[in-house]
């Protein structure tokens, strides 16, 4: 009977530390070298890093929109003054608090407007169509409106996680009703900041282009990348001997669930902006579909509709397979390498019309993503990998799906 | 014999606890004693009840599944029907039967018919609607509502022998044994 024996923290390794340096340093070295790679292969190309742009962008834009949805979620739990996510809610904090990190890798997209954006095209930025949007879509305004997103983001996400740090050691109730009363809001102003970012970041490639649903398409999608990757950082832990018996089959179930259910909203998302276009049938509204369906894209478009969203869909239906490890490790890793085939759709057919493998993106993909683990490791190392002394946690700890 | 006893036959025998961790542990023991049609009642859901009482995995989200499907079919069968084949029209040059614009339809179909699954199967599998059950008519039944667990075996269980389940229910510790009686119309 569960709720007589519920487990305590004594139970289980509630921090890193051994493996805390081995991982940093192992996924640092990665991180290096797949990014020198990457730029080697890119300045190879002699296209003026015009490939190595795109490709980063991919990835930036990936591991962000991870970051996003972790610094989203842990607001939404806030909001909602839910319990069951205390227990694994320090691996959300740390994952938006790397957002200084993201910050910095933003530099090059920066630098390499020039060979990314049709905004920076003197002809098309002196057309007709452009007349309004020049104002606002310039290299000075461009550049303001990412000092002013990363502020917002990385003051948000470091005030959730060094006040959920000093509640470690104080225990003070004050901190959890602060987060509370303000989590409304911050969601509200990282909410604008993400869609005003897709915008910038993805939509602007193609500035005449234009779908109001963008910026809910890409968040969407970053939500989802974000819980498979939480579920894969907590299996991971697990392996090691880490958050074992706290973090129970119920915990995972719900990981499952939002899995499940932002596999659908991205999917609803997604189909939602493409009929409207499809229906409508615009020119100036269709042309970004149309590059986007012909010369092999349409079939990574197809494998996208049944990889990014019916195969998971389907998969994480059942309750069994919501709480089945490796089932949920498996679907969890496709999610990802899924959500990141779509972002490949999405942005490359601007640097390529006709469909093409790039592998500097994949080497790009290693050389973020290895930066990533490593920052978010070294910001776990700083703690507890639980929130100790969290008003809920007892909640959480006896947390029992109905 | 107790006095809230009505008059018609043996419908089961019932027994009560006033704590939850002495009822959970009965209902294991009545789980492992193999009894089938028995229910335990509680006043406030009890967190691992289930596995205590052995209760198996629903059915219910086949039958959903299977409806789900079935509503996904019959909005595309349906759109293509009337659009292609019963009225074919042209509607904003678009083909005549065209997926995007059949798929909100489908989606749609696929939720309702999966939500009356959902419901209406809810209902069937629990023997709903009924307007009356023979332990509505038991007194000390009504607590079961309030602080009291309660156990019942009914009759009709193939393990189910007056003497012997009489003395097994007094064995769980509850305390006391009430027989249950069908109800008698007038």
């Amino acid at each position: 009977m569960a709720h007589h024996h519920a487990p305590t923290l004594q139970d289980t390794r509630t921090t890193l530390d051994g493996l805390g340096p081995r991982v940093f340093a192992t996924s640092l070295a990665i991180g290096l070298v797949g990014l020198a790679a990457a730029y080697g292969l890119g300045a190879a190309q002699g296209d003026g890093l015009r490939h190595f742009a795109f490709a980063y962008l991919l990835n930036f834009a990936f591991f962000l929109a991870i970051s996003l949805g972790a610094l989203i979620f842990i607001g939404i739990m806030y909001v909602t003054r839910a319990s069951w996510n205390v227990v694994i809610r320090r691996l959300a904090e740390v994952m938006a608090a790397v957002m200084p990190l993201l910050a910095l890798m933003c530099i090059p997209v920066l630098l390499l407007t020039g060979r990314i954006y049709g905004w920076t095209d003197p002809e098309i930025a002196s057309s007709h169509a452009m007349a309004h949007k020049v104002g606002f879509l310039n290299q000075g305004a461009f550049t303001l409106r990412w000092v002013i997103y990363f502020t917002v983001w990385s003051g948000y996400s470091l005030f959730y996680w060094r006040s959920s740090l000093a509640q470690d050691r104080s225990g003070d109730l004050k901190i959890t009703r602060r987060f509370e009363n303000f989590s409304g809001f911050a969601l509200m102003i990282c909410g604008i900041c993400t869609a005003m970012a897709a915008f910038d970041l993805v939509m602007s490639i193609d500035p005449l282009w234009f779908s109001t649903m963008f910026g809910v398409y890409y968040w969407a999608g970053g939500f989802v990348s974000f819980f498979a990757v939480l579920t894969l950082l907590t299996l991971g832990l697990q392996r090691t001997g880490r958050l074992t018996r706290i973090v129970s089959g119920e915990h995972l179930h719900d990981y499952g669930k939002a899995m499940f259910a932002f596999t659908f909203f991205w999917g609803y998302i997604a189909f939602s902006q493409y009929m409207l276009y499809w229906y409508a049938n615009i020119p100036e509204e269709t042309a970004w579909y149309l590059l986007r369906s012909r010369n092999g894209w349409g079939e990574v478009a197809r494998a996208t509709l049944f990889c990014t969203f019916a195969l998971p869909w389907l998969g994480l239906v059942s309750r069994w397979a919501k709480r089945n490890r490796k089932v949920l490790a498996f679907w969890a890793v496709w999610i990802i390498v899924a959500q990141w085939l779509n972002l490949y759709w999405v942005i490359m057919p601007s640097y390529s019309a006709s469909a093409m493998f790039s592998p500097i993106a994949v080497a790009c993909f290693v050389g973020l993503g290895g930066l990533w683990l490593a920052g978010i490791t070294r910001l776990a190392m700083g703690g507890s990998l639980v929130p100790t002394r969290d008003p809920r946690l007892d909640d959480s700890l006896r947390f029992e799906n109905a | 014999m107790s006095a809230t006893s009505h008059g018609g036959g043996l419908h089961a025998l019932l027994t009560e606890f006033e704590s939850p961790s002495a009822f959970m542990q009965a209902c294991a023991k009545v789980r492992d004693a193999g009894f089938r049609h028995w229910d335990a009642h509680s006043p406030f859901p009890v967190h691992g009840l289930d596995d205590a009482m052995g209760i198996r995995g629903t059915r219910l989200p086949w039958l959903v599944l299977a409806s789900g499907a079935t509503g996904l079919g019959v909005a595309t069968l349906m759109q293509w029907w009337m659009n292609a084949v019963d009225y074919p029209y042209v509607i904003s040059g678009k083909p005549l039967f065209g997926l995007p614009a059949a798929v909100p339809v489908m989606f749609e179909l696929t939720v309702l018919f999966s939500a009356f699954a959902c419901f209406f199967g809810m209902w069937g599998l629990n023997g709903m609607p009924r307007l009356h059950h023979p332990l509505l008519a038991h007194d000390r039944f009504r607590r079961a509502s309030q602080d009291r667990f309660y156990i019942v075996i009914e009759a009709r269980d193939p393990k189910f022998d007056l003497e012997r389940t009489r003395a097994f229910l007094a064995s769980l510790g509850g305390s006391v044994v009430d027989e249950v009686r069908e109800s008698v119309e007038g």
